[in-house]
């Protein structure tokens, strides 16, 4: 991915498995959140393909890659402003509603009854991430981490089997990042999807991620399961800086 | 089901409430079509730009093309509606659904034709491109002698030789001819039923899931694209439907006033709408009756000052936008909110 003269991703060449939950970690500026912008059709690539369950996903617009499957989070949240929690994730249903203008407007038909399983699969959702009780209040007067749970929980109702999260933990302490590395963990279990996270904090990912990409500089400079990524003399390097002993 | 008893029943009150309609003094009962009517360009308009979010400023543009091609229909057309559907209150009934449906239809496909293309702009772009398009068809208007061109149109002249004509050319003045005006359709209750139309059309929409796209588009396009909403999409939908409605409220206009002239289609009737829909507060349905309710009442208390009206929008506006910047209904997201995580 090149902008202007400036290649911010290089051939960075890697896949995420099914149901695999892989981490990608690097310092500021890495190029994360553009790998994201690439898979999820809002760049186009200078050159290179994104392969989604043996498609390419790149001349597909933005809707198009979350038709087949792929959902994501923002790094700066993006929730609907005017919306409630709930009504938040009732977009992520707009997709795959049956009742299209008309029978929206008319009410008729098999209106009532897909409104109420829509209604019951935000219920469920909500429940899980622990947000039922705030469903109806403005979903951006939230606290940060409920806000980020929201937008979890928006990606997850558009049902993907590839979800992107853009740093889920960012402005969370500790404990709390934890906490919610262990929820992302039993999300993928339960809805058996395939996840790609980025995270700033590598002790966060080490945790639960089963393979780990690094990035710096738009290359990839690692690649390995949790235990060796600690170790590789390239990651340490990236992050703590050259060592002159 | 409680939905669908309402809206019956509200038809019927409307029908009802007209049968007694002949007793209203005339001065009073112009005013209260022109608020139907209003309220019609309104909500249609806060559909584009209340709830979509598509700062659209041409929507007198939308309502010209359905008053001009509805009211050209029944008068150059007239023998062939007279013929087919007889001239007693059932044939009036069908000619004039035929003509509503006419000019709504008529403005709908000028929706698409200005859409599509113009609504890959955004915020200012949008608003001057609408605002053009709407110049553009005032323009055309205004040439179009088959329409009486800048003189305005109230009838189709049909000479005995099979010529149709807005006016009586020079060369024809001795050829004799049938004038047949503009039929007086418009009643209180076609005004009232189609706003309760779209009082219901907007309310059902906006409160389905599918209807979610269009806040979700407003709120933040980006977002709403990953979740899979084809914003285009939804952005030609409010458009094209907001210009149907506006279509329909200039064939509802032009069989109440039986003249239309270009003029009444200007840009300052389309800033008129756009000043209700703020007043009221984009995207709140009861702020923007109420703001064309009052809007349309308050020209009458101001006649003796009617050239200052514009400077008292303006006013008005200024005031709004300093204590109350979220419209007289609008909601009030909280402050600061919006902007925290950025």
């Amino acid at each position: 991915m090149k902008f202007g003269g400036l290649t911010c991703v290089d051939s960075l060449n890697t896949h995420v498995g099914k149901d695999e939950l892989v981490g990608m970690i690097g310092p500021n500026g890495a190029g994360k959140t553009t790998v994201f912008n690439i898979i999820t059709g809002v760049y186009n690539p200078s050159s290179g393909d994104v392969l989604f369950k043996e498609k390419s996903v790149v001349p597909l617009k933005p809707y198009e890659v979350a038709e087949t499957g792929i959902s994501r989070t923002f790094q700066n949240i993006r929730l609907f402003q005017s919306l409630s929690v709930r009504d938040n994730i009732r977009v992520s249903f707009v997709k795959s509603i049956n009742a299209g203008f008309f029978i929206s407007t008319l009410q008729i038909g098999n209106y009532l009854n897909e409104e109420n399983e829509i209604e019951d699969k935000i219920d469920e959702l909500l429940e899980i991430f622990g947000l039922i009780d705030v469903r109806d209040e403005y979903a951006v007067s939230l606290p940060y981490g409920e806000q980020r749970k929201v937008e979890i929980v928006r990606a997850l109702a558009t049902s993907p089997e590839l979800l992107l999260l853009d740093e889920p933990a960012a402005g969370m302490n500790p404990t709390e990042k934890t906490e919610l590395m262990n929820l992302i963990k039993m999300v993928k279990d339960k809805f058996k999807i395939s996840i790609l996270l980025i995270e700033h904090d590598m002790k966060v990912v080490m945790g639960v991620c089963e393979r780990i990409i690094v990035l710096d500089y738009g290359k990839k400079i690692a690649e390995g399961n949790p235990e060796n990524i600690k170790n590789d003399p390239k990651v340490i390097e990236a992050y703590l800086g050259e060592s002159h002993h | 089901m409680k939905n669908k008893l309402l809206f019956l029943s509200s038809l019927v009150l409307v029908f009802i409430i007209n049968l007694f309609a002949g007793n209203i003094d005339p001065y009073y009962y112009t005013i209260l079509i022109y608020i139907g009517i209003n309220i019609i360009l309104a909500s249609s308009l806060n559909l584009i730009n209340g709830y979509t979010g598509q700062f659209s400023l041409g929507h007198a543009g939308f309502m010209a093309i359905g008053a001009y091609l509805s009211v050209s229909f029944s008068t150059y057309f007239a023998p062939f509606f007279i013929e087919s559907f007889g001239q007693g209150i059932f044939g009036n009934t069908i000619s004039f659904i035929i003509l509503l449906l006419i000019g709504g239809i008529a403005a709908a496909i000028a929706g698409i034709i200005v859409g599509v293309p113009s609504l890959r702009l955004k915020g200012d772009y949008l608003a001057i491109t609408t605002l053009g398009f709407a110049e553009i068809i005032r323009v055309i208007i205004q040439s179009l002698d088959v329409v009486g061109a800048s003189q305005g149109f109230r009838g189709a002249y049909i000479f005995e030789n099979g010529m149709k004509a807005a006016m009586i050319p020079a060369d024809m003045s001795s050829v004799p001819y049938v004038f047949y005006s503009v039929p007086k359709y418009t009643n209180f209750f076609w005004t009232f039923a189609f706003v309760v139309i779209i009082i219901f059309f907007i309310s059902n929409l906006m409160s389905s899931s599918y209807g979610r796209g269009f806040l979700a588009v407003k709120d933040d396009e980006i977002a709403a694209e990953s979740m899979g909403v084809n914003t285009t999409k939804f952005k030609v939908i409010a458009f094209v439907s907001g210009a149907f409605f506006a279509g329909i409220a200039g064939a509802l206009y032009g069989h109440f006033n039986l003249y239309i002239n270009p003029e009444d289609f200007n840009f300052l009737k389309s800033v008129e709408i756009v000043v209700m829909v703020i007043l009221g507060g984009m995207g709140s349905m009861i702020g923007v009756i109420i703001a064309a309710v009052i809007l349309t009442i308050l020209p009458e208390f101001l006649r003796g000052i009617s050239e200052y009206r514009m400077i008292i929008y303006a006013l008005l506006l200024i005031i709004m936008m300093l204590l109350r910047p979220q419209g007289l209904f609008g909601v009030q997201l909280r402050p600061g909110k919006k902007n925290k995580n950025k």
